[in-house]
């Protein structure tokens, strides 16, 4: 057993240090809000500079110009990244789209679209849920139709992440109407420019735009901008969101950590009704609790990573990780709120502030998590049904 | 990154796994448990032909030369069958102590027969006070003197051998090896619930010889720490075995009974209830294994032991009560074990340092002033 980076992995870590030493993150121009995932804001100015130093092809086929590094590196990157709070928001969605080309994609995805990824100039979102279609979400509605070489869509998505600033939406469409619910689905990367595409921001409970709807009038799509087989979405979708869940929230553990320094130095220098909050017996001791769920998540998300290594499967690993890192951000945020007490509620905007409103906006977004990328009453029932074999519950229709 | 475990611990695991899902069927343990000592001679015997008890204890003492995680991986096994002896008190903090911090003289007469699993060592550190302090110390003792006052919470003394005793004199906090049958000590078992067994241990003036001193005088308490420490990395383990024992036998609960016509395990309110039990496992093992990891590697943080053991105390307390309300009113009953290995898990809780102890051992590890 070794719970180390290999020695290699290390300089790798000392490397990107090294190179937010020399590239502070907050120089960067920020494009969309840090959602609180642990990823930060969204900066496209960050993502090319690292694309300048070749971190978005790490992991590639050298065949795809890539560097054929493990995907350890990709975990290190994160986890030095998130625990200085770089903006490297799209980075998760950037590695998963390109693994997806490399797989799945035709020639013409591995032309157009796989190099800009490389070059850090695409981003994208997911155009998955619906209006009427949330947990529940093989009930789209959605249509896709082939009309000689391309596809034409037509259907209205909602809660896609920064779609209104990305660069392309990775759309879930029924291609055929008379499949059951699972089958029939396919997977379209849609760039943002085409003509039929209406993208409207949704103002979230911070104030600010994280979320969009995106209504797709006849959205014409060339027929090689289809993500593997037609028929096949669902199982793209699968993919993607077990990808989702691992990666999307890997750098929560981090993330989490940081806060929780912030917070234990906080508590060391505040006085409160003349005792300082360090010394306050129920503080220092859910502290230290929330440190130990923290390291609990971390120790998981490292199995997860090494058997996703070694080609394990992992049936319901990523379901589980994902329920508690969300929830124990949850928590953090809560307790964070909870110390700040009266300053809590104070954004970055107030002179009063303490440490710069970032436990008010942690605690906001935190609310969301449990909610996007599969809530956690379905994710439980995934652990409990895949991960302990109990019996799937009686649905109304399937 | 590697989990991994290596050849040697693989068969460890299978190994222990099998013998005790042989020798140890919860009959075994409910009798040992209502018996006088708390274990069955023979079982400990074959637990002793199979090197368990010399598993941290050096080769050119009889034993194995094993690491934390050994004593982690074989503990969780003993948890998972509830197992009842001596094993932790004994063969994991005795026997390191002693190995640590014993004189040759000492290591050559005392370890081998600690190994060998023929005697039994317990350990007499907490008082009426019941803290776990060095301040909280009052039994008195010299070398060449005599000791004097009395322990509580002495795990296994009933059974012991000999007992490490912490006792206070002029220089400090030293260490002694006494006898359990000598002269002047009492040992009464203190009425418990079915966990452990705790004893009260009274010194009426015991003579102490030079040879009893271990370690250095006046340094009983730093010498004592690794051997807390062992204890609680072995105590975590096995928590966090009994956890995923209970943990599958509300799975096979949930598959096998039938209400509203349907598995219980269909319900959603079921089904997520488990979901987080097989959390609250998985993540207090990975604690556990980490921690018993980076003591092995020689780079422990200061606070990962103290994290793996609160951490297991929490979740598999919170995994015994939620059992409860899964398998509902059969769990109830004496006749059903799950009450036998939520015992268990109370009485390891507390064994060793208790949940606030080293809570406060982690907010002190993650800078806390």
């Amino acid at each position: 057993m070794n719970f180390q980076f290999s020695p290699d992995e290390q300089a790798f870590a000392e490397e990107v240090r090294g190179f937010l030493r020399a590239h502070p993150p907050g120089s960067y121009s920020i494009d969309g809000m840090d959602a609180g995932y642990g990823s930060g804001a969204h900066s496209h100015a960050f993502l090319r500079a690292l694309a300048d130093q070749g971190w978005l092809t790490m992991t590639w086929p050298k065949s795809f110009g890539g560097q054929e590094r493990s995907l350890m590196y990709t975990l290190v990157l994160f986890e030095e990244l998130a625990a200085e709070g770089a903006p490297f928001g799209p980075l998760a969605g950037c590695n998963q789209t390109a693994e997806g080309i490399i797989r799945f994609g035709s020639e013409t995805l591995r032309r157009e679209v796989l190099p800009r990824i490389g070059r850090g100039e695409a981003t994208f979102w997911q155009g998955f849920s619906e209006p009427d279609a949330g947990s529940d979400l093989l009930s789209l509605k959605t249509e896709a139709s082939r009309r000689g070489d391309e596809y034409v869509i037509r259907g209205h998505k909602i809660w896609s992440s920064h779609a209104g600033i990305g660069d392309y939406g990775l759309v879930l469409a029924r291609t055929d109407p008379a499949a059951r619910r699972s089958k029939g689905l396919s997977m379209f990367v849609v760039d943002n420019a085409t003509t039929g595409m209406d993208i409207r921001p949704i103002r979230s409970l911070t104030g600010e735009v994280y979320h969009y709807e995106v209504f797709l009038d006849d959205v014409r799509v060339p027929a090689g901008y289809l993500l593997g087989q037609e028929g096949e979405g669902f199982t793209q979708l699968l993919r993607g969101l077990d990808t989702d869940r691992f990666w999307g929230r890997f750098y929560k553990a981090p993330m989490l950590r940081r806060v929780l320094g912030e917070m234990v130095q906080y508590a060391n220098v505040t006085v409160r009704n003349g005792v300082p909050l360090a010394r306050d017996q129920g503080f220092r001791r859910r502290l230290a609790t929330l440190a130990s769920d923290v390291q609990a998540v971390r120790l998981l998300f490292y199995r997860i990573a090494w058997m996703i290594r070694e080609g394990l499967p992992t049936p319901y690993e990523t379901a589980l990780v994902k329920v508690m890192a969300d929830e124990t951000g949850q928590a953090v945020a809560a307790l964070g709120m909870e110390m700040l007490g009266l300053h809590a509620p104070l954004t970055g905007d107030s002179r009063w502030a303490r440490l710069n409103g970032s436990i008010q906006h942690l605690y906001q977004t935190s609310l969301g998590q449990t909610i996007a990328g599969g809530t956690s009453e379905v994710l439980r029932s995934t652990v409990a049904t895949r991960g302990l074999g109990l019996p799937a519950e009686a649905r109304a229709r399937d | 990154m590697d989990f991994h475990l290596s050849d040697g611990q693989q068969l460890l695991v299978s190994t222990a796994r099998e013998f005790l899902r042989r020798q140890c069927s919860p009959s075994v343990v409910a009798e040992s448990l209502a018996s006088e000592r708390g274990f069955l001679p023979d079982l400990w015997k074959e637990i002793s032909v199979l090197g368990w008890p010399g598993l941290l204890v050096p080769a050119e003492y009889g034993g194995s030369g094993g690491g934390f995680l050994d004593v982690a991986l074989l503990a969780e096994e003993m948890g998972r069958v509830c197992f009842p002896a001596p094993y932790v008190t004994s063969a994991v903090v005795g026997a390191s102590l002693i190995a640590a911090a014993g004189r040759r003289t000492q290591r050559e007469r005392l370890l081998p027969t600690l190994a060998s699993g023929e005697r039994l060592c317990a350990l007499a550190l907490t008082e009426e006070s019941a803290s776990m302090s060095p301040e909280a110390v009052e039994v008195a003792g010299e070398p060449g003197g005599k000791l004097s006052g009395q322990k509580l919470f002495v795990n296994d003394a009933h059974v012991a051998d000999m007992l490490i005793v912490v006792a206070r004199g002029a220089s400090g906090l030293s260490l002694f090896v006494v006898d359990a049958r000598r002269p002047g000590v009492t040992i009464l078992p203190m009425a418990a619930l079915a966990g452990s067994r705790p004893c009260e241990v009274t010194f009426d003036g015991v003579e102490l010889h030079a040879d009893d001193l271990l370690g250095e005088r006046g340094h009983g308490w730093g010498l004592l720490q690794p051997a807390l420490e062992a204890g609680a990395l072995a105590r975590a383990a096995e928590m966090v075995g009994c956890a995923q024992h209970i943990l599958d036998i509300c799975v096979e609960h949930a598959k096998g009974r039938k209400q509203f016509g349907r598995p219980l395990g269909s319900f959603q309110a079921v089904q997520h209830a488990c979901a987080d039990l097989l959390r609250d496992v998985e993540t207090a093992r990975g604690l556990a294994h980490y921690a018993a990891w980076s003591r092995d590697e020689g780079h422990p943080g200061a606070g990962d032991i103290a994290m793996a053991k609160a951490y297991a105390s929490r979740t598999a307390q919170t995994v015994a009560r939620k059992a409860h309300q899964l398998l509902g009113a059969i769990s109830f009953c004496e006749e059903h074990p799950l009450h036998l290995f939520h015992k268990r898990i109370l009485a390891a809780g507390l064994d060793f340092g208790d949940q606030s102890h080293h809570l406060e051992i982690v907010a002190s590890a993650i800078g806390l002033a």
